[in-house]
């Protein structure tokens, strides 16, 4: 399979407390945005943060692994919506870490069943190479709810 | 406690659909498209990716721990540019994460910041979170 490669760059002026950074997509040119200590650990005022990269990195994978799933069933998707929360926390003696990404994901899918649905997110948590990562260091949760559709 | 949340939106097959990241928690960004194409294909047509975003994440946290540890060690930097790059096989997952930094710190030797570098890889969150990754490597300098 070939080698897949993306890429995004910080430039960072002053201390953690008081500096700031602009963050950017390189490879897609997506997204260029201000960051800050505070808009991490306190209120986000607009700005974003490596834990809120990581949700939106989290819902996108899992977004697209579901969808795959639901086709490999033969129940194809119409629509999906995953919201994702990361949470980091103080542990104690060892500093700041993520310790949970919690999914949430509904669709719309004409063909399948609550069960099914339900089993294609766990195959879509099972095969998200972001799932796969951070459930070594953090706990991942899905929650799923199959949609009536507009039909 | 912090809780950082993303919301993604797809419509259609994989192959043939398309997401949207439509919005965040801090409203910083979005909504931003995504696609399977974007995704693991060479050229990303403009739209994210995963994998870029986990970049632009890995990026920013080690830039934060970087600076906050030069800070604590006396020689706050002037400038830190960080660069991330994820390589993802499709089918295998993500392989690899290259961090390159290069440092702008008054007062202080290449030694001294190649050491805090490797202190702040080690341990900024994101790379505690992304610990599973086969390799994570790091070139770090002062300019």
């Amino acid at each position: 399979m070939p080698r897949i490669v993306r890429e995004a760059e910080i430039s960072w002026e002053g201390t953690t407390a008081r500096g700031s950074g602009v963050v950017e997509a390189l490879s897609s040119g997506a997204f260029r945005l201000p960051t800050t200590n505070a808009s991490r650990i306190a209120d986000p005022e607009g700005k974003t943060s490596p834990e809120e990269l990581l949700a939106a990195a989290h819902a996108s994978c899992f977004v697209t692994s579901l969808g795959s799933e639901l086709a490999r069933a033969g129940t194809p998707p119409e629509r999906m919506h995953v919201h994702c929360t990361i949470t980091m926390d103080e542990v104690e003696g060892a500093g700041h870490r993520v310790v949970a990404s919690t999914i949430r994901a509904r669709g719309v899918a004409p063909d399948a069943d609550p069960a099914s649905f339900a089993q294609a997110a766990e195959a879509a948590d099972a095969g998200c190479p972001f799932s796969a990562l951070i459930r070594a260091s953090a706990i991942v949760t899905i929650e799923v709810e199959l949609e009536e559709g507009d039909s | 406690m912090a809780d950082r949340t993303a919301n993604v939106t797809w419509t259609g097959s994989l192959l043939e659909g398309g997401g949207t990241i439509e919005s965040v928690g801090s409203g910083a960004f979005g909504p931003l498209e995504v696609t399977w194409a974007a995704r693991s294909e060479d050229e990303s047509g403009g739209r994210t990716s995963p994998e870029e975003l986990i970049a632009a994440a890995h990026a920013a946290c080690f830039s934060m721990a970087l600076s906050g540890a030069l800070a604590r060690a006396g020689s706050p930097p002037e400038r830190l540019e960080t660069s991330a790059t994820v390589t993802f096989v499709p089918g295998t997952g993500i392989t690899k994460v290259a961090l390159s930094v290069r440092g702008s710190v008054p007062g202080m030797d290449e030694a001294a910041f190649l050491e805090a570098a490797e202190t702040a890889k080690a341990n900024c969150p994101v790379s505690k979170a992304l610990a599973a990754v086969p390799e994570i490597t790091l070139d770090a300098a002062l300019v």
